[in-house]
């Protein structure tokens, strides 16, 4: 390593040719390789800005032989780099490397082989899986959990192999290895193998759960990820074992690496599913606050994540951050996606008792200069006066002053959620109408119009010149947007319904009505046109009560997520799922998708929400290898085990054969049975077309074949 | 759950160092590289790039994820392809910028070039290509990739040359049963410091009213200290520290217990643990019948030491501000007082009047105003 600091000056595109001249030149009278060393470090500088240097291949494996520990890195990294490229040469290299598989060095032995597990040739691999048995059982601890690693690279390389040479058994027995870096390192291979749709199946049973949880404080960081993700793979089968495991991991929360916090608390709302004690899972969640709230004050990077979780954490667990809203409170040199995710966290967690800071806090936004986070404020106010009703008053004040500004884009954003604001509170704000109707002029786009129009409409007996407005607005008709057209469409005939007797409404419905059916090509429109004159022309009374049927009220609970969707997602905490909100399934190919195994410590309102996995199986079938102790059976095979609930026991016997027919006609009696059928998926139902014919067949249909990532779905309405 | 790799970009976007991607094909890093600088392109400012940013690939079913982070002018970028956490990534790109910083000092693209060798074998002990996290503690890392300044130091002491390498302790790495604290270690005059730096964040409304307010506190050390010693620091008010979050060589089990801090040190810098300071009134418990908000208030809520003041006028080209501050401790004076005014997007200038003999100055690349002095009010 001499001339430190000097070494930027490698950093020169190289000739082929003259490198191997200076490689052969350093073969004599090279004291001490310093010459070699040189050479190496041009040829590896090169690498890095993209010149391929493999055709100087057989001359820098020459220096293999160099007992230079330094040298010998050079040498693999290039090995790393176009050994794959090279297959017809790598028989060079295979002396070399299975004289450092046996070093006396432990450092080379450990970069030997994992430079071969690197190179995926048959050849390598072949000469990997003779070694590696030693190797997994080396009296080093860096050989060991170097080796453990290389044993997925085989796994990946040529799976039925490593089964073969038994390296899924060895990797087991280093999960209660005395070095806790080894067995990290065992766990994650195991989960990389794992999570292959063709790899064993990785499970882990209580005995071996809890001597994970052991070697868990002994870990570095890394390692306590790799351990807490592996423990999502153990199934409590009862309440004691799932709390129990809960108080040992919850001081996991205090460490400082937040990927290590944010793994904890994922492993954490998944036992929470299994656990009863209410007390316990409220320590839990007062526990899980704290260190989210922490990582806010992290790097915006950690910010961003952390609020994507927080965001679905609160919505299955409130008791989390229940009094924190201000933690959220955006700063002024936040980056803009950390406030609007701010924003959506600060709305869901007001309540009557924190509204009023918060809607002094986004009052106080409505007038920054980020037009989007501008926006996101004032939809946001409109959203706060739906969900909570005793604050509606102040709400609506605020939009009128906002409204008041004349900035166009602030009017536009509150005329639209004025308009849900109505809908929510009927009969009570009609009163600023007129205000609104001033700001038309300011209206350009087509939802900020679509929402007045859908208002003039609705009130159309309550504005006096509400003719002349539609008029005016109908002046365009035919250049307008499609969602603005439909809203006009609508609103012209509930305008004709209140005024019906006036003959310049009739002409102005007349000639909307026209346009609509004659001009525009739009089939949504032109139906919708169609119906409208139909049912004006049959009988304008019935049209009336049609068209001006009473509105179901508006909720906020609508844009909160379905349970069972929310549990699964939960169960990727922290991944790229979690920050898309997708399970990682849909958008990554070959993604092991999750759901919460059915066990009789599950809470019953979990299970009643579960949403099966949907894992393809390839066709082969994955070969089980059973982890230490007892081998957990498949939960496809599985029927449910008994809710603890007495009420639903009947029903459960019944369930155990799996008739399906038979119970769906006794679902009836049962009381979680109505809840049921509105949380659970359409997908159950798809799944089994024929369920209401059961009965005649005699639960014929049952017993034919389905696909088994499907079966679950039938089995569980019928609690 | 592992990554893919790691590239290191300059200011310029090109790539300075990056891992192999071996398992990719040689597009891959080149369209992680591209959606990095295209968002670059897109957003207003470094800093509002999503951190997370989805690139599409050649193949519509194989999309992939660019996480990356910002440090001294250089951007590291960490593809995911698979559903790994990216705070994962994040925390590791973090991990390795300490690494390098603990074994270069300054990390800059230059620097980086310089010691690119040592930077590659950084990466090969901390990232295996499968995208593992290895060895990252650096204490372990010590053992096996020698720091370029310690190197004539650590020849010196040990009698190494050549290919006996850092075995010839007789010991190899990783032998030290603690993985963070490296086995073997021996100094002359044994000691260890403690920085303790508390952050007040707070929020302030437009009447000067504290929204909220957090202290945020950190206790960083410096360990030289010989073989493998137990420490056991007793704070005299733990009660005033919550939410602590530790190093891993503290004992949570005994701080739960006993609130005392007890552990075997990593050697040199590292930070012991972090916590949020709340005041001792909001440690007795609340009398019974307070609504749950306002416990909540005075949980965490800390006076601001000072007042804050400001009326401003906005006008078609311009505005004035008028600043008042004044500090509400009477027994201390204020030192090193900087204040920061952030004068929005769009702002070429400024011209303050200051008082107080403080100074004041324009940045104009983040439209920030600072206005400091040495030493503020009694």
């Amino acid at each position: 390593m001499s001339g430190q600091g000097q070494d930027a000056k490698f950093f020169t595109r190289g000739k082929i040719q003259e490198f191997r001249a200076e490689l052969q030149a350093a073969e004599t009278k090279d004291k001490k390789f310093t010459k070699r060393k040189i050479v190496l470090k041009k040829i590896v500088a090169n690498i890095t800005m993209g010149n391929d240097m493999s055709a100087l291949f057989t001359d820098v494996v020459q220096c293999l032989g160099t007992p230079l520990l330094e040298i010998k890195k050079m040498v693999y990294l290039f090995l790393v780099y176009y050994g794959r490229a090279k297959a017809e040469q790598i028989h060079l290299v295979i002396p070399s490397f299975l004289q450092d598989c046996n070093d006396r060095n432990p450092l080379i032995r450990a970069l030997a082989i994992r430079t071969m597990s690197y190179i995926p040739i048959p050849v390598v691999i072949d000469s990997l899986t003779d070694q590696l048995r030693h190797h997994l059982k080396d009296r080093d601890a860096y050989v060991r959990k170097t080796a453990a690693i290389c044993v997925a690279k085989i796994y990946a390389a040529d799976p039925r192999k490593a089964e073969r040479h038994g390296f899924v058994e060895l990797l087991r027995d280093l999960m209660v290895d005395s070095n806790a870096t080894v067995v990290a390192n065992a766990v994650a291979a195991l989960s990389e193998i794992g999570d292959r749709p063709d790899g064993v199946i990785f499970k882990l049973n209580l005995t071996v759960a809890n001597k994970l949880l052991t070697a868990l404080g002994e870990s570095s960081e890394w390692g306590q990820i790799y351990i807490l993700d592996s423990l999502m793979r153990y199934v409590p089968e009862s309440h004691a074992d799932a709390e129990l495991m809960g108080e040992r991991v919850v001081q996991q929360l205090q460490h400082a690496n937040s990927a290590v916090v944010l793994t904890t608390i994922k492993l954490l709302l998944y036992l929470m599913n299994y656990m009863d004690n209410r007390t316990l899972i409220d320590y839990i969640c007062k526990k899980m606050g704290p260190p989210l709230v922490t990582m806010l004050s992290s790097g915006p990077e950690v910010q961003y994540v952390a609020l994507r979780n927080i965001l679905l954490i609160i919505q299955r667990r409130p008791a989390v951050l229940k009094n924190d809203v201000k933690v959220f409170f955006c700063k002024y040199n936040d980056p803009v996606y950390v406030k609007l995710a701010k924003l959506e966290i600060m709305y869901r967690l007001a309540s009557e008792e924190n509204v009023k800071e918060v809607l002094a806090e986004l009052e106080e936004y409505a007038s920054e200069v980020d037009i989007d986070f501008v926006r996101k404020s004032v939809r946001s106010i409109g959203r706060l006066a739906i969900k909570v009703e005793a604050t509606a008053d102040a709400c609506i004040k605020s939009l009128l002053s906002l409204i008041d500004t004349k900035v166009t884009y602030v009017v536009q954003e509150a005329i639209i959620v004025t308009k849900d604001i109505f809908r929510r509170y009927p009969g009570k704000y009609e009163g600023i109408i007129p205000t609104l109707c001033e700001n038309l002029d300011a209206l350009d786009e087509p939802e900020a119009k679509a929402a007045m129009i859908w208002i003039i409409g609705q009130f159309a007996n309550r504005i006096d010149n509400a003719d002349e407005l539609m008029d005016d607005l109908t002046y365009n008709f035919l250049e307008e947007s499609t969602e603005v057209q439909l809203a006009l469409v609508t609103a012209a005939v509930k305008l004709f319904i209140f005024k019906s007797s006036s003959d310049s409404v009739k002409a102005l419905v007349h000639k909307v009505l026209k346009w609509t059916t004659e001009e525009v090509d739009n089939p949504d429109l032109r139906d919708r046109g169609f119906m409208y004159w139909r049912l004006l022309a049959i009988n304008p009374g019935v049209a009336g009560e049609i068209v001006l049927a009473e509105k179901p009220p508006i909720t906020t609970d609508a844009d909160r997520m379905d349970r069972g969707a929310l549990d699964q997602l939960l169960l990727h905490t922290g991944t790229l799922g979690s920050i898309y909100h997708k399970n990682p399934e849909t958008f990554i190919r070959n993604a092991a998708g999750k759901a919460l195994t059915d066990t009789p410590a599950l809470n019953p309102h979990s299970r009643q929400v579960l949403v099966p996995i949907q894992r393809v199986q390839p066709p082969t079938g994955p070969v089980v290898v059973a982890g230490p102790g007892p081998i957990e059976p498949s939960a496809s095979n599985k029927p449910p085990p008994p809710l603890p609930d007495e009420a639903t026991s009947p029903g459960n016997l019944l369930d155990l054969d799996g008739e399906d027919g038979e119970d769906s006609v006794h679902g009836g009696d049962d009381d979680e049975t109505e809840e049921d059928s509105k949380a659970r998926p359409a997908a159950s139902a798809a799944a089994d077309p024929y369920a209401s014919l059961d009965s005649a067949f005699g639960g014929y249909a049952v017993d034919g074949s389905r696909p088994a990532g499907t079966r679950r779905a039938d089995e569980d309405p019928l609690f | 759950m592992p990554i893919d790799g790691l590239i290191v970009l300059d200011s310029t976007v090109t790539p300075v160092v990056q891992t192999a991607f071996r398992r990719f094909s040689p597009a891959y890093p080149l369209l992680h590289i591209d959606a990095y600088s295209a968002a670059a392109a897109s957003a207003r400012r470094v800093q509002d790039i999503d951190p997370v940013i989805y690139v599409p690939s050649f193949d519509p079913d194989e999309p992939s994820a660019c996480c990356h982070i910002q440090h001294n002018g250089l951007t590291l970028l960490s593809p995911v392809s698979r559903d790994t956490d990216p705070l994962y990534a994040f925390a590791f790109l973090r991990t390795f910028v300490d690494i390098l910083h603990e074994y270069f000092g300054d990390v800059t693209a230059p620097a980086l070039k310089d010691h690119f060798d040592v930077v590659y074998q950084l990466l090969e002990e901390t990232l295996d290509s499968g995208g593992h996290p290895l060895t990252t503690s650096p204490n372990a890392l010590r053992d096996i990739v020698i720091p370029p300044s310690l190197l004539t130091k650590i020849l010196s002491v040990a009698g190494v040359s050549g290919l006996s390498g850092p075995s010839t302790h007789g010991m190899g790495a990783f032998a030290s049963p603690i993985p963070w604290r490296k086995a073997g270690v021996r100094y002359n005059s044994n000691e260890i410091y403690f920085d303790i730096s508390e952050t007040l964040k707070a929020t302030v409304s437009k009447s000067g009213v504290v929204v909220d307010s957090t202290v945020l506190g950190k206790i960083d050390a410096n360990s030289k200290l010989s073989g493998t010693p137990d420490l056991l620091l007793t704070l005299t008010n733990a009660q005033a520290m919550s939410n602590p979050s530790f190093h891993p060589c503290i004992r949570l089990n005994r701080f739960s217990q006993s609130k005392v801090l007890s552990f075997v040190p990593p050697d040199g810098h590292f930070t012991l643990m972090e916590y949020r300071y709340s005041p001792a009134s909001a440690q007795a418990p609340p009398p019974t019948g307070t609504p749950l908000t306002a416990i909540a208030q005075n949980q965490s809520q800390v006076q601001v030491p000072f007042t804050l003041k400001a009326a401003m006028a906005v006008s078609e080209h311009g505005g004035t501000f008028d600043v008042s501050i004044a500090s509400r401790l009477s027994a201390r004076a204020i030192e090193d007082f900087v204040m920061e005014l952030y004068l929005g997007e769009g702002a070429t200038g400024a011209s303050c009047t200051v008082g107080g003999g403080a100074e004041w100055g324009y940045i104009p690349a983040r439209q920030v105003c600072p206005i400091g002095s040495r030493c503020y009010g009694i």
